[in-house]
């Protein structure tokens, strides 16, 4: 245990080093939400689609903005560009287990990005007018859902970047990433939008459990045993995605050639 | 029993054949060949605790690939390594407490954190206690001069400074075995000096250590055991010293007289050695083997015929023999 505590500890403060990028990329970040703010008010202006109201959607999307900022910062274009130059070599002879290690480094980042969402939330509720926050069960298992958010996160990246070990480059497995993720999460529009279909598969993949679990608990859209079955697929998946992506990891140490001598 | 063995070890890799250009790459999308690589070919080797091994070969001999299979990185294609009787990637926590390992060209500080911070870490994934961490830390800053360059961060770092920092950063957890790749690549002579003073006292500790280096250098007076390896396979595997009394024994002598010497009476004077003119009448190169002659003889013999300005002698490196053996001219063992 000292030693990931020690991965935690280093991460976290090397997650320091990439401040200035952080306040680059929180202008970025902080104008995408004002933007989609902006278009959905518009759109929900005169009466609610599918169900949202205008405040409700607002609600909807900052929690999305904090679900995708989670565990998106520190970890994965490192661990690709050590699988990618070889540097996993060095990874490999320590006495510690590589998904665990890479956990740790996650949670090590997890402060910085928590900081992130506090001020982005902050403002957009200032600018937008604040929002409803549930009743306490409600809040209660909205905040169990976003801490299962973290390791379900980690392991999706976790697993796309083992790809790397295939695909040797890291960027397509990005986007393919990022493609899916917004489209099946929820993120970029709610689940009740898509084709009746569609959604219903999305509610029942991993990607709900990133944005649409937490984001409808949030709104109360669902409660009681709806929501605690919601929940508990997001953890359900994360037992999987555990187990499932040791496999993953057995089968890239085959695949191992290391680049650069 | 061996702390490092290896048995018919091999590794092969896949590569892709495409064919050159856009439509070479396409045409691979739809039928895929590959051709297989040996990168290293049934390999045995066993080395017994305290050895220093100097392992070399040409670019692209295999010399890494087998420090990665041997320190369980790689899984072999087929052969077995065994580290002190342990499998490295069933048994992977214990062996990495036992080995270390360093790659010159690679690091493993933290490029955000300062050299003690990224030390820190080590200390902690290895479970070390601090006081034997500040003793080990103490004992490197000897050789190594650690001290200067722990607050720096190991982005700012100079390469010495940064190969100064690895080399305690493999060496912190006291392994009994350590194999170093290259770990002087691109350093300058006095760091050089310092680095190979600093395997000096990791091997006179009881370390076993094998050593991969293009510069002989640091396989001169370090490594007793040398193995050559190429195109995949071990080509030679023995005693360093034998080698150079049997490839090396040539030495040649560089004299400078006060004025032309005929070169017919020199030659006379020196049967069994072989006299040239070299770039200027006034300098001559005397060729001789050191266990048929001595340069004391070399030097008498011509200091009866020609009033000598300046001599100096050029003994042949374990480079230049190695050099033969890579080039085919030389076939040891």
């Amino acid at each position: 245990m000292r030693g990931y505590r020690a991965l935690i500890r280093a991460t976290a403060r090397a997650a320091l080093a990439y401040r200035f990028n952080l306040l680059l990329g929180l202008g970025g970040v902080l104008m995408q939400l004002v933007a989609l703010l902006a278009v959905w008010r518009v759109i929900l202006a005169d009466s609610p689609v599918n169900g949202f109201t205008w405040p409700q959607m607002r609600a909807y999307l900052l929690v999305a903005f904090a679900a995708g900022t989670v565990v998106s910062i520190m970890g994965d274009f490192r661990m690709a560009f050590r699988i990618l130059d070889g540097d996993v070599a060095l990874d490999l002879v320590k006495p510690i287990d590589y998904q665990r290690a890479r956990f740790a480094e996650a949670l090590g980042g997890l402060w910085i990005e928590v900081v992130l969402i506090a001020v982005v939330v902050g403002i957009a509720m200032a600018l937008t007018g604040g929002v409803d926050v549930p009743a306490a069960p409600g809040l209660a298992l909205f905040a169990v859902s976003m801490l299962v958010l973290v390791p379900l996160k980690f392991l999706i990246v976790y697993v796309s970047t083992l790809a790397c070990f295939w695909t040797q480059n890291f960027m397509g497995v990005q986007w393919a990433r990022l493609a899916v993720v917004n489209l099946f999460s929820g993120a970029l529009i709610p689940l009740a939008y898509l084709p009746g279909w569609l959604a219903g598969a999305a509610q029942w993949s991993p990607f709900a459990g990133l944005t649409s679990t937490p984001a409808l608990i949030f709104l109360g859209r669902v409660d009681g045993r709806h929501a605690l079955v919601l929940v508990a697929v997001q953890a359900g998946w994360v037992l999987a995605l555990w187990f499932g992506a040791r496999l993953v990891w057995q089968r890239a140490l085959r695949r191992l050639t290391v680049n650069g001598g | 029993m061996p702390i490092v063995e290896a048995k018919a070890l091999t590794k092969v890799f896949r590569r892709p054949d495409k064919g050159p250009g856009l439509g070479g790459s396409v045409k691979h999308l739809f039928a895929r060949r590959f051709t297989d690589k040996v990168a290293v070919d049934h390999v045995d080797l066993s080395i017994e605790a305290g050895e220093a091994v100097a392992y070399v070969g040409p670019n692209g001999a295999g010399k890494s690939t087998t420090v990665k299979l041997l320190s369980g990185i790689l899984v072999p294609t087929s052969g077995e390594v065994r580290i002190d009787g342990l499998h490295p990637q069933r048994d992977r926590m214990t062996v990495a407490h036992r080995i270390g390992v360093l790659f010159g060209q690679r690091t493993q500080l933290w490029w955000d954190l300062p050299v003690a911070e990224s030390l820190a870490v080590l200390r902690d994934l290895y479970g070390i206690d601090r006081a034997t961490y500040r003793k080990r830390l103490a004992r490197f800053d000897e050789v190594l001069a650690l001290g200067e360059i722990l607050p720096v961060m190991g982005r700012k770092l100079s390469l010495g400074q940064r190969m100064r920092a690895d080399l305690a950063a493999a060496l912190l957890h006291a392994p009994r075995v350590v194999y170093l790749d290259e770990p002087t690549i691109g350093l300058d002579l006095a760091v050089k000096d310092r680095v190979r003073e600093f395997f000096r006292s990791v091997r006179d500790e009881g370390t076993t250590v094998m050593l991969t280096s293009h510069d002989l250098a640091d396989i001169e007076g370090f490594c007793r055991r040398l193995v050559i390896i190429d195109e995949g396979r071990i080509i030679f595997d023995g005693d360093l010293e034998a080698v150079k009394d049997r490839f090396a024994r040539e030495r040649i002598l560089h004299i400078e007289t006060a004025r032309p010497a005929p070169l017919e009476t020199l030659r006379a004077s020196l049967p069994g050695a072989e006299v040239t003119v070299e770039d200027t009448p006034v300098r001559y190169a005397v060729r001789f083997d050191r266990f048929a002659m001595t340069a004391g003889q070399v030097v008498t013999a011509l200091a009866g015929l020609a009033e000598l300005v300046d001599i100096r002698v050029d003994e042949p490196s374990i480079e230049d023999v190695i050099r033969r053996v890579y080039s085919g001219e030389l076939v040891l063992g």
